[in-house]
């Protein structure tokens, strides 16, 4: 499988978990449907910038900062959006970002697999 | 025996180019058949017909003699056996020859009595004793060669070396050693010896030559020597 | 001069330089003796360089046909074979500027270095085996690793003499699975002292007693190695969990970071938190 679709797959996982994860959060277990919804398409929107990254850049170090920094930017405009739980949000989606990038680096086909 | 030749070993004729002239061989191709071969002969004699040293020395040179006289060499065919069989062979039927003549004598005359005897001194048969002594003086001769090659051509550091080396009768030397002792380096004691054994090599090959019969004789007598 | 019986015998021995004349090279010098012939440094007068002439005790030339159509960088190459005045079969092959095998591993060399020389071995051995060629006598002195680093395989298909009983298979066929012990006992002498399980149950499996237990050929001796390179599990070798919890980490080892990294800020988050 090409490595967008890796990102997607993976980020649509790992978000979904991210998000999973605010349920510790007693405040926010009646919103777990809109947290997890929005959180696995956080996760899709960083696997497929990570994917299409990795489909041009053979780089592990990379492939990790950049996740990390897509995730963050996207946990950003999250927590902005409700003004509240930056830290809550942001921090987690760095690094989920992170593995996202991570994975979109070690597995699927690179672009030049197929000639 | 084997006069020092100082110059870079010439090709000798062999035997059968030697003799291409006519039915007798040259003196100089049957002196340098004497010079190989009389010791070989002799202690041939000496174990095969118990002879004692004068007795076994008396027949030896009359072998040679005879063998001069006889065109020995002449009826060698070298597709028979090589050169030195050929020669032991002819020893053994010339010394058995004079053994029965002596005792043809002996036993028309007076009291019979068996010459002084000693114990062959070897645990090899005769055959293996007279081809021993031929290797040995074959090389004897080489080094005398080499020697006297090494002495006309400034090589004397070189044959002193090999001499410590290869000519050591107990314990060989370190190269090491060698190198000190001569002011040399290591590397050229390793050198000097390739070089000698080469050079011995040749001559040995030239002595050879020159009692056998042609190419195929002396390759034949060449891989017999070297393995 | 009179030459005693030890003297004589020595000289004989030193000075058993082969006639070569006729031919286009020059011997230097002894460099071994090995299987079914000497092995000399010569110099090719025609080509102006050095070259190793081994020169068979028979008038067969033997190992040269066998691998003179075997092209690989860890065959040595054929230059030329012809036959001495006296005789006797000779081949120029090149002459490998390096060490033996068993002297190189006295310069202690890494664990990569190692494995490197013995995929290398490996290699050589699948190539000729699957031209047919078995090399029968394998052992760390008839290996060489140049200067470049480059590896040899010399000596082929010449029967092992009663000598190299430590890389001999014990069952009397010699065929690949045989060739394959060899390789497990190289293998072994590679890491004497402490060489790491996985390595040790592989050279295990090469030297199986039943051949049939054995790697079936090189490549899949070859597969197993580079397994361990990679870190992955080795076919030889069924691994106590803790060694594979152990491995799976090394590898993973990034991952298991970051998925720690994850959890440590959410625990840290939610302490933070927590007035």
């Amino acid at each position: 499988m090409n490595k967008i679709l890796v990102g997607l797959i993976w980020g649509l996982i790992l978000g979904a978990i991210d998000g999973a994860t605010a349920g510790f959060y007693p405040e926010t277990r009646n919103l777990m449907a809109g947290i997890m919804v929005g959180s696995s398409i956080k996760g899709m929107l960083v696997g497929l910038l990570s994917g299409w990254f990795a489909r041009k850049v053979r780089s592990t170090k990379w492939g990790i900062a950049l996740g990390a920094a897509f995730g963050l930017l996207f946990a950003f405009l999250v927590a902005a959006m409700q003004h509240a739980h930056y830290l809550e949000i942001m921090m987690p989606g760095f690094i989920t970002g992170a593995i996202i990038g991570f994975l979109t680096q070690r597995l699927g086909e690179p672009e030049s697999a197929r000639l | 025996m084997g006069g020092p030749h100082g110059q870079f070993p010439s090709t000798q004729l062999s035997l059968l180019e030697a003799a291409s002239s006519g039915a007798t061989l040259p003196n100089e191709a049957l002196e340098r058949v004497s010079a190989l071969y009389w010791k070989p002969v002799y202690r041939f004699i000496r174990v095969k017909f118990r002879k004692n040293n004068e007795d076994a020395k008396d027949l030896t040179q009359s072998f040679f003699a005879a063998a001069l006289q006889r065109d020995l060499f002449a009826r060698f065919d070298p597709a028979k056996a090589s050169f030195r069989t050929y020669l032991r062979m002819a020893v053994e039927r010339f010394a058995a020859n004079q053994h029965a003549a002596a005792n043809r004598q002996k036993r028309g005359g007076g009291i019979e009595f068996e010459p002084v005897e000693e114990p062959a001194v070897t645990a090899e048969s005769p055959e293996q004793v007279f081809e021993r002594e031929w290797q040995r003086q074959l090389f004897a001769l080489a080094l005398d060669d080499l020697h006297a090659y090494c002495e006309g051509f400034g090589k004397q550091l070189q044959f002193e070396i090999f001499e410590a080396y290869d000519l050591a009768g107990g314990d060989r030397p370190s190269y090491a050693g060698l190198a000190a002792r001569h002011g040399v380096a290591e590397t050229s004691v390793t050198n000097y010896l390739a070089w000698a054994r080469r050079m011995l090599r040749q001559f040995v090959t030239e002595r050879l030559r020159g009692v056998t019969a042609g190419e195929r004789d002396l390759r034949g007598e060449m891989r017999r020597l070297w393995t | 001069m009179d030459l005693n019986d030890a003297v004589l015998d020595h000289l004989r021995h030193v000075a058993a330089l082969p006639d070569v004349t006729g031919t286009r090279y020059e011997l230097e010098s002894e460099i071994g003796r090995g299987g079914m012939g000497v092995v000399y440094a010569a110099r090719d007068r025609q080509l102006d360089r050095r070259v190793a002439l081994k020169i068979l005790d028979s008038a067969l030339a033997g190992e040269a046909q066998l691998i003179a159509h075997l092209e690989h960088p860890a065959i040595v190459p054929i230059y030329e074979t012809g036959r001495l005045p006296d005789g006797r079969a000779f081949y120029a092959m090149k002459l490998v500027a390096g060490a033996r095998l068993d002297h190189y591993l006295d310069g202690a060399p890494s664990l990569g270095e190692r494995l490197r020389v013995i995929r290398r071995i490996g290699e050589a051995l699948a190539f000729a085996h699957a031209r047919g060629v078995i090399h029968r006598d394998l052992k760390p002195q008839n290996v060489m690793v140049g200067e470049f680093g480059e590896v040899y395989v010399m000596d082929w298909g010449v029967e092992a003499v009663a000598g190299t009983p430590a890389f001999r298979a014990p069952d009397a066929r010699l065929n690949q699975r045989s060739d394959v012990y060899a390789l497990g006992a190289l293998l072994q002498c590679m890491f004497p002292g402490t060489a790491p399980p996985a390595l040790c149950a592989i050279a295990d499996k090469a030297m199986q007693a039943d051949p049939a237990a054995r790697y079936p050929d090189a490549p899949a001796f070859l597969a197993d190695i580079e397994r361990f390179q990679e870190g992955l599990a080795v076919e030889a070798w069924s691994e106590p969990l803790w060694h594979r919890l152990r491995r799976f980490a090394s590898r993973n080892a990034v991952l298991l970071w970051l998925l720690a990294a994850y959890a440590g800020v959410k625990f840290l988050v939610f302490f933070l938190r927590t007035p």
